[in-house]
């Protein structure tokens, strides 16, 4: 490598590190983030609001509905003793209520088999779901003994084991995917300013009139931003390894080339984007533009397996989708061989795709 | 005691106006970008997983073992295919290439026929949080037509609960994803843009020039932020036809209750901006903070798919500080259930609050630096 060139890398290492505050973005914010992130986030449901109605001293109805709140997963709703089902949901008060009959519970299942209603809050979907399937659950196994018959055992049932995570710890579950957001934004952010910005403040001339080549212009721009990419992932997988007990089953050759290649294809499209944009606003509205679908589509928020088939090739173009499934695999299930080698090529693919095309650009915006 | 001459705001707004105008590339982003956005994801954006892949051992291999892998099959969530081994549905759960794995040990049938308790083990891949949650969701149903498929209706639950999903009966997912998205685009693009004009004009110098004028602070982030409210309620309003129109998302509360909950959830936003942008005075800096501090927080800690109610206490109380929190919970609630003032009195409170905060922090930010 020419001196010329290495130089060049040192001076842009020292002007990205040179604001403190760009310090404070690059190695205490994912800190941070995955800190928060980590401990806050869970898919499972729990401290479902509950309001049973009842008529005054229906000890059946009283029993079933403590069996739900000793259960873990409900709370009993501040309900004030209103007796309005429609308007504790309405109110927020409650995300579920169970209507008992008002002749009494006990005497109801007995005659008529029950009567027992439940009214479920589906303003949130997944929620409604989760908390219809726990009650059902709850009261199928409870029912009949709260109701003085006999217990009712189902002739069937599922023995569920999750495999991966069996005590179902949401760091776990959220780390790896949280880990490949964090990566993903800041690499972006840090490079699809970066030209734009030496344009619009006329040293972009400078650099173009040192003795350097194109590509090695294009190397000393990109080449420090990979290497502070992936001294951000080592960081962040050393804080799910330490800070949560987040296993590495695999090997870390294989999430240093994950991050290797993620970091080379995000480096590559922030710098095409600031070559492509005229201003700093137009780089950061492509920032936006690149960002906002690539967390969305990488898996984390929703399953992305059975998008419309219209859409399903966004999915294909993310590489943050390859990245997150590459952190999965590795650390969660041990890199098993043949994923790796799928997600990976796919990634190199984009890694050499993005680095052509911000080359290509990259010249043409030197002539 | 602040002085305020509503005729020099005017003025800074018209001033900004013009800027707006002069440049399309701001009005086609504001009033498209988020509509566009909304209308892509909207498609996108689905929780109920279908055909996932499941891998079933079948060591019984009876008729009913066969009817248990058929349920499956046609619930429509799942594409059952067998497996040599459990070792072998363990390593194609390694290996990505199935979702979940179905084992059924041999004696299955004769219990069921028995009517003693059967077992069938289902295993779910843990890795993947969001396909984990809807395949655990989807097994209480499947287990129901299991059991009415073996026994008939004969093994009915003596005491049957009936349940009821109220506002939306078919759980449409896009009824509960839209309204979000809107949320989180609008919030974040307003962020955006008051932080990348302000820091700008820093950058270039021409901030210096307009602190030279009379003009007070006040005035300049009054001005500053009017065109914006309107800019961006324009975008809310291709935002909500699109929802309504488009994707059949029911209105049902009251419009001024929304359009009230709506600027101050912008007013805040672009107070956001300003402040971030008076702290670091660099597009590139603000762009970045603007982005850490709007894009993550706002999708994951606001309650747009991951509950509030899941997370640890001190995280609930955390997501207060956020606004997308509380204006999620206000489009939710007055779309979807039709809440008036008194139901949404917390949030709406809190939306006040915060933004009445944030403004005030833009004031003073700017107030004491320009005073040396």
């Amino acid at each position: 490598m020419k001196r010329t060139l290495l130089a060049f890398i040192k001076k842009e290492f020292v002007q990205a590190l040179r604001d403190p505050r760009m310090k404070l973005i690059l190695f205490v914010m994912p800190m941070i983030q995955m800190t928060v992130f980590g401990l806050a986030l869970s898919s499972e449901i729990k401290n479902i609001k509950l309001a049973a109605i009842y008529s005054p001293g229906d000890a059946a109805a009283a029993r079933l509905a403590r069996r739900f709140t000793s259960s873990g997963w409900f709370v009993p709703a501040a309900s004030g003793g209103a007796q309005d089902p429609a308007g504790l949901i309405v109110s927020g008060a409650a995300d579920a209520v169970l209507v008992f009959p008002a002749e009494g519970f006990a005497r109801a299942a007995a005659r008529d088999r029950g009567g027992v209603q439940l009214l479920v809050d589906a303003t949130s979907v997944t929620r409604a779901r989760s908390v219809e399937a726990y009650a059902r659950n709850i009261f199928s196994a409870h029912a009949a003994a709260a109701a003085g018959l006999p217990a009712y055992q189902p002739p069937f049932g599922f023995d569920v084991r999750i495999i991966y995570n069996p005590e179902m710890e949401s760091p776990v579950f959220m780390v790896p995917g949280v880990m490949g957001m964090i990566v993903c934004l800041v690499t972006i952010i840090l490079t699809s300013m970066s030209l734009t910005r030496e344009r619009e403040l006329g040293t972009f001339e400078t650099i173009v009139s040192a003795p350097l080549e194109n590509h090695e212009i294009l190397l000393g721009k990109t080449i420090p931003y990979v290497v502070l990419g992936l001294a951000n992932s080592a960081l962040v997988i050393a804080a799910g390894f330490l800070i949560f007990g987040v296993p590495v089953k695999g090997q870390l050759w294989q999430l240093f080339c994950a991050a290797l290649a993620f970091v080379i294809t995000t480096v590559g499209i922030g710098t095409l984007i600031s070559t492509i944009s005229r201003n700093q606003q137009q780089a950061m509205m492509g920032g936006f533009i690149f960002l906002f679908p690539a967390v969305l589509m990488s898996g984390i928020m929703y399953p992305v397996e059975n998008m419309p088939a219209l859409l399903k090739p966004a999915v294909y173009l993310n590489p943050l989708y390859y990245f997150t499934s590459l952190l999965r695999n590795i650390m969660l299930k041990g890199g098993d061989h043949s994923a790796f080698v799928l997600n990976m090529a796919a990634l190199a693919l984009m890694a050499a795709a993005s680095g052509a095309a911000a080359y290509k650009r990259f010249r043409q915006t030197l002539n | 005691m602040i002085r305020f001459d509503i005729h020099r705001a005017a003025a800074v707004a018209r001033k900004e106006v013009m800027h707006i105008m002069r440049d399309p590339f701001t009005l086609v982003l504001v009033l498209g970008l988020p509509v566009l956005l909304v209308v892509f994801f909207g498609f996108a954006i689905d929780f109920d997983v279908k055909n996932l892949k499941l891998a079933v051992y079948d060591r019984d291999n009876s008729r009913v073992s066969r009817q248990l892998a058929a349920v499956f099959e046609s619930s429509g969530y799942f594409l059952p295919s067998g497996a040599v081994s459990p070792a072998g549905a363990i390593t194609g759960l390694d290996a990505d290439r199935f979702s979940a794995a179905l084992l059924i040990e041999p004696g299955f049938g004769r219990d069921i026929g028995r009517g003693a308790a059967a077992r069938a083990q289902f295993v779910a891949d843990g890795a993947d949080n969001s396909k984990a949650m809807a395949v655990l969701g989807y097994l209480p149903g499947i287990s129901a037509a299991a059991l009415r498929k073996f026994s008939g209706a004969a093994a009915a639950d003596p005491v049957p609960l009936k349940s009821r999903y109220m506002y939306n009966p078919e759980l449409n997912s896009r009824w509960f994803v839209i309204p979000g998205l809107a949320v989180i685009i609008i919030g974040l693009l307003s962020i955006l843009m008051t932080a990348l004009t302000v820091a700008r004009e820093w950058e270039n110098g021409s901030m210096e020039l307009l602190l030279s004028t009379p003009l007070r602070p006040a005035e300049i982030i009054a001005g500053k932020i009017a065109p914006y409210v309107v800019l961006i309620l324009g975008g809310v309003f291709f935002v909500n036809l699109a929802a309504r129109f488009g994707f059949g998302v029911p209105f049902r509360g009251n419009l001024l209750l929304l359009l009230g909950g709506t600027v101050l959830y912008i007013v805040a936003a672009l107070s956001q901006g300003i402040v971030i942008s008076v702290v670091t005075r660099q597009q590139q800096l603000a762009m970045q903070l603007s982005m850490i501090s709007g894009l993550l927080p706002s999708l994951l800690l606001s309650g747009f798919i991951f509950p509030i109610e899941s997370m640890p206490v001190f995280f609930r109380y955390f997501t207060m500080l956020l606004s997308p929190r509380w204006f999620m919970e206000t489009v939710r609630g007055i779309t979807i259930r039709g809440a008036g003032a008194a139901d949404l009195a917390v949030p709406l409170l809190a939306l006040a609050g915060l933004s009445a905060v944030l403004l005030t922090a833009a004031f003073k930010k700017f107030k004491t630096d320009l005073e040396p």
